[in-house]
């Protein structure tokens, strides 16, 4: 008996441990700081240029796996389930990648919610092109184009041709890129980019100055470039509707060692500063897009009637009610409350009938109260939030409300009174006629 | 195929396709305190170590040829670790060469009874041995040991036996396998077999067969026959094969080619007559990694420099320029330096300017200038640019040539060495003006002279059958015309965010654009309003590239037909897109308008009176109640009947006040039963009694 039971007990342990290493290194909803990360190289040469990049990123816990991005063995998906949470592309020149992987499975990675870092450069190749452009990010169409800057460039000794810029235009948004202000000048060596106006989720974080084109060094400009001035974005991010983040940068180099090093003088400043800052914009822009950063959950959305503490199946017209939800923010270590003073909720059928922002007890609860608009049918109570460089939520949950019931309206109207007295004064006559009519003599 | 397993830096390969386009000229600069820094970065002490010994003697080797002192920090640690490993009698083969390889650059005490023993122990391997990293090894650490004692017997008796059993091991195509049983061949196993060999030839206590070292050297050629090559003239030896980590780099393979010739070559004491632009070519392919994120590929780039670097095969040597941006308003002096590849200095040369050619044209002027030697900073100085260079591109051709015959031998130069300069200059700009001008004849309608060097702020108005016209004129500071290679932009925006962008065109004299607005009314979408205008000019060699906002033309464009283009749609602002949205307050729908209750408590009054005449009637007809049944039965149906109506009525009142219409109904169906009767009783009472009186 005694043994039975130890074996049934160490089954279970078994089974628990096996588990364990699932529960512990998955990517799940209460950690959403990926955790394993394909990396797909050209050349593992680059395995060591752009060695701090990759250190930074190990030292910060994550499991890179590096592949020749022709290498057969390539999967990122096996019996439905994704090896990975992160896929950075650092591969520009390839034309197809090895094993399963294609177009199409890099967009349902994305498309399931996963991350992309995607580094294109001069000559990038067909397939980089189309996923870019899939993520709403057109490269220039001539392949030998490169960003060019006669007064924003980076002033150096042995590189005469002003492609490598010195950019310092960059996004306003400290999720995206941290709390310290970025000091240096970024240098960028490599192919532009514009942005489809026609997706909303695309947005630039390091822009060309408005001097900058893009054309062929090497070739003497007859017609006006595609892309010039500030409408060039160096290096863009997507943050989809599913979470999934992307980085596209037209540039390399710019994750590489070398320019990480390199000092920087940008030209017509005389200050050079003894560091670019391609690493400390690298290195913030990397934790944003593996979610170590601007990671929202809102959760325990209630409502109720004033005065009342249960959720009522059904509200009525001009009934008051309580709204609340909790706003939490991933630090990449623990969920803290979310202070903002900016979240709103929707009563809403069809369009909004009542727009509200929340007030917040700073300890992660939002709420308000208000009235019911006198309209009847199905509700939603709508949180829609979108917010430079955090996740989007969007929660909602529906109610419905119905109109007064025949006993609910006004019984006593004073304006009736006339009709009542009539009729009541009436009865009273009818009954005291009858009397007298009937006993008369 | 070599381009994706190619080691170079992506960026120096890019480098080097721009440069190939611009006449396949590239700079490599010989190692300098960026790799210093590099080194001390990488191999950082965990623990007061390196780790294992092999990466404790990666790290001192690098820092033994860069000369970082950093010896004494870990002698003891090591050297403890070193004599451990030697004299314990279980140490594997591999472990004992890296000890003794460590311990080579340490200089540990070690007693020569140890080193005997170990020199006995490798003997014995180097006999029973069949695999070459078992030969490579115990061979190794023979060496290891006769370059550190002189006291043990290290010398070999039956050399060409051992060297028949490694080279049974090479392959038809230079490179070499790591066992007899494996039949892929490796580069790395290549450079590895041929150090082997020449320990082996320096351990041979009788002279080895002078045929099987000509069939050695004759692998060697055929390896270098298998070098790969990039555009920019850099050389590095592939490696297919694949080891047990998966790794598979140029360099490392490269790396162990370089040490193995560099070992053959001295053992030998011998000529290899290797091609100089192989070895060139390998000597810019480790450069041209610049600096490497591992310790692993640090050591190996710096480890072959090294061997190139002092080799008996011959030394390279590199020109290299501090700056290839040459300012002429600065009065920027052209400087070259030549360095070994460790950059140390190099044997005294003269360095000659041959050739410069100018970019975009084919014809080269020749210069054959000697460079004027700077012996305080080691730099060949060109005190000044040639005559008729002005600002622009060109190529320099530089050459080396060494003024002792014997260096000539133990040098390699490379040849020629083509470097890309830009001479840069102030451009000036002068005779600008903006100008509307009538579409049929031509006349001036309005004209602005414009101060480039400054702000502008010209106001113009024009219409679709107008023309602008804008005109301006660069020189160089030599007083030619300059023509910019790049830059010369029109842009007009039109407040709605629409950009039009045109090039200036170049006359030859001057520069002119002329818009015709009735060709390009369509292209402008038809949008009249106003449109700034910015002028940008720029190029690389120009120090005042400039952007500049000229003011703006007011368009009075025809209306669009209906078929017309509309303009592409503009990017949102991404910030105005993320902002908290309007709120949203729901207007409730007002109550009905009802009469004040003063009103309707009046009239309340009014539908009340009829009631008090109808008692006034009452009274004045003087009813009375006479009639009323005497006897008790029938006066209690009275008094019942006449409750029954009551109840009723009072039930009419409760409906209104508070009941529904089924409980109401459910009482007056009981009330109304109850009434018939009480009522048929009461009246038929009433009846009989009025019967009785008409009777009587």
């Amino acid at each position: 008996m005694a043994g039975r039971k130890f074996t049934a007990i160490s089954l279970l342990m078994l089974n628990l441990l096996s588990l364990l290493p699932l529960l512990t290194i998955s990517f799940s909803h209460d950690q959403p700081t990926d955790r394993r990360i394909l990396v797909l190289l050209d050349d593992l040469a680059l395995k060591s240029s752009h060695s701090i990049f990759f250190t930074s990123l190990q030292s910060r816990g994550f499991d890179l796996d590096f592949k020749l991005a022709d290498d057969p063995s390539i999967a990122v998906k096996r019996y439905g389930q994704y090896l990975y949470d992160g896929l950075i592309l650092f591969s520009p020149s390839t034309d197809r990648f090895g094993g399963s992987l294609d177009l199409e499975g890099v967009l349902d990675f994305v498309d399931s919610g996963h991350d992309l870092i995607l580094a294109a450069d001069v000559s990038a190749s067909d397939l980089i092109r189309s996923v870019a452009a899939e993520c709403g990010v057109d490269f220039d169409e001539d392949p030998s184009a490169m960003v060019i800057d006669h007064i924003g460039y980076a002033v150096s000794q042995i590189e005469g041709d002003h492609t490598l810029i010195a950019a310092d235009d960059f996004v306003q948004s400290d999720i995206i890129l941290g709390n310290a202000k970025i000091e240096a000048p970024v240098l960028f060596k490599g192919t532009g980019h514009s942005l489809n106006p026609d997706n909303s989720l695309v947005l630039k974080v390091l822009s060309a100055s408005s001097s900058a084109y893009s054309a062929n060094p090497a070739s003497k400009l007859s017609n006006p470039p595609s892309l010039t001035g500030s409408a060039i974005s160096l290096v863009s991010v997507v943050q989809a509707r599913n979470n999934a983040r992307i980085i596209i940068s037209g540039s390399l180099d710019l994750f590489g060692n070398r320019l990480f090093r390199s000092g920087v003088q940008k030209a017509g400043s005389s200050y050079k500063y003894e560091k670019s800052g391609n690493e400390q914009f690298v290195t913030e822009l990397s934790k944003w897009v593996f979610h170590e950063r601007g990671h929202l959950k809102a959760v325990n959305l209630k409502h109720n009637k004033v005065g009342g503490t249960d959720e009522p199946s059904m509200y009525r017209i001009n009934d008051d009610l309580e709204f609340s939800v909790e706003i939490y923010e991933w630090t990449g270590a623990s969920w803290v409350p979310y202070v903002a003073n900016d979240v709103q909720v929707q009563f809403y059928m069809m369009s909004p009938y009542v727009l509200k922002t929340l007030s917040t007890d700073l300890k992660g609860l939002y709420h308000t109260s208000f009235k019911i608009p006198d309209v009847y049918g199905v509700f939603q109570f709508k949180v829609e939030y979108q917010r430079l460089g955090y996740t989007s939520l969007s929660l909602s949950k529906q109610i419905p409300v119905r109109p007064f019931r025949h006993n609910e309206y006004e019984r006593f109207i004073t304006t009736a009174f006339p009709y009542y007295g009539a009729s009541f004064s009436m009865m009273a006559g009818f009954f005291i006629f009858s009397i007298v009519y009937l006993y008369n003599k | 195929m070599a381009r994706k397993t190619g080691i170079l830096v992506l960026a120096s390969v890019l480098l080097a396709s721009i440069a190939s386009i611009c006449d396949s000229a590239a700079i490599f600069n010989p190692i300098s305190d960026a790799h210093r820094s590099a080194a001390s970065e990488l191999f950082s002490l965990s623990d007061g170590s390196f780790g294992s010994l092999e990466e404790t003697y990666e790290a001192l080797r690098t820092f033994v040829v860069l000369g970082i002192e950093k010896e004494p920090v870990i002698r003891t640690s090591v050297c403890a670790s070193v004599a451990e490993t030697l004299s314990s009698p279980s140490s594997a083969l591999k472990d004992l060469f890296q000890a003794l390889r460590v311990n080579g650059i340490l200089k540990c005490e070690i007693n020569d009874k140890a080193f005997a023993e170990i020199a006995f122990r490798l003997k014995d391997s180097v006999n029973a041995a069949n695999l070459l990293l078992d030969f490579y090894h115990s061979i190794g650490g023979l060496m290891l040991i006769k370059d550190q004692t002189s006291e043990v017997d290290v010398h070999l008796g039956d050399a060409d036996r051992i060297f028949r059993s490694i080279k049974a091991l090479s392959q038809s195509d230079g490179r070499w396998r790591y066992s007899s049983n494996n039949p892929e061949s490796s580069t790395y196993a290549a450079g590895i077999a041929l150090e082997t060999v020449a320990g082996l030839i320096s351990l041979a206590s009788s002279e080895i067969d002078h045929s099987l070292v000509a069939t050695i050297k004759n692998d060697i050629m055929k390896l270098f026959d298998g070098v790969e090559r990039y555009d920019d003239g850099a050389c590095y030896f592939d490696e297919k094969f694949v080891d047990a980590h998966g790794h598979q780099d140029p360099l490392s393979a490269s790396s162990s080619v370089v040490r193995g010739i560099t070992a053959f070559a001295t053992a030998t004491e011998e000529s290899l007559n290797l091609p100089g632009d192989k070895i060139m070519g390998l000597a810019k392919f480790f450069l041209g990694v610049e600096i490497p994120g591992s310790a692993k590929d640090l050591y190996h780039q710096i480890d072959a420099l090294a061997c190139l670097g002092n080799s008996r095969v011959s030394v390279p040597l590199i020109l290299s320029l501090p700056a290839t941006v040459l300012s002429v308003s600065r009065k920027d002096q052209l400087k070259v330096r030549v360095n070994t590849v460790l950059g140390s200095s190099a044997p005294p040369l003269s360095v000659k300017l041959m050739q410069i050619f100018s970019s975009g044209s084919k014809d080269a002027s020749v210069i054959d200038q000697e460079l004027k030697f700077d012996p305080d900073h080691a730099v060949h100085v060109l005190e000044t640019l040639p005559k008729n260079i002005d600002v622009g591109k060109y190529i320099f051709s530089f050459e080396i040539s060494l003024q002792d015959p014997e260096h000539k031998k133990r040098y390699i130069t490379g040849g020629r060495t083509k470097v890309p300069i830009y001479i840069t200059g102030l451009i000036e700009v002068n005779n600008a003006e903006i100008a509307v001008l009538d579409s049929d004849i031509g006349s001036i309608e309005m004209q602005k002279k414009l101060d480039l060097s400054g702000e502008n702020d010209v106001a113009l108005l024009a219409n679709h059958l107008q023309k602008l016209r804008l005109s301006f004129q660069l020189t160089t500071p030599s007083g030619k015309a300059f023509k910019p290679h790049q830059q010369a932009f029109l842009k007009l925006r039109h407040e709605s965010g629409v950009e039009h962008i045109f090039v200036v065109g170049d006359s030859g004299k001057k520069f002119e654009i002329i818009l015709d607005f009735l060709g390009l009314v369509e292209k402008f979408f038809y949008l009249s309003g106003k449109y700034d205008i910015q002028l940008t000019v720029g190029d690389f060699v120009m120090e005042n590239s400039f952007l500049r906002s000229l003011g703006h033309v007011e368009l009075d464009l025809p209306d669009a037909p209906e078929k017309a283009a509309r303009p592409p749609p503009q990017l949102v602002d991404s910030y105005s897109r993320y902002g908290p949205k309007a709120e949203i307050i729901h207007i409730f729908r007002s109550p009905e308008k009802r009469p004040p209750r003063e009103l309707s408590l009046a009239f309340l009054g009014f539908v009340l009176l009829p009631f008090i005449g109808f008692f006034a009637g009452l009274l004045y007809l003087r009813v009375n109640l006479k009639n009323l049944p005497r006897s008790t039965v029938p006066a209690t149906f009275a008094f019942l009947f006449h409750l029954g109506i009551a109840s009723v009525l009072l039930l009419y009142a409760l409906f209104w006040f508070k009941l529904d219409l089924f409980t109401t109904l459910k009482a007056l169906g009981i009330l109304g039963i109850f009434l018939m009767f009480v009522g048929h009783r009461t009246l038929s009472h009433l009846a009989s009694v009025s019967a009785k009186l008409k009777s009587a």
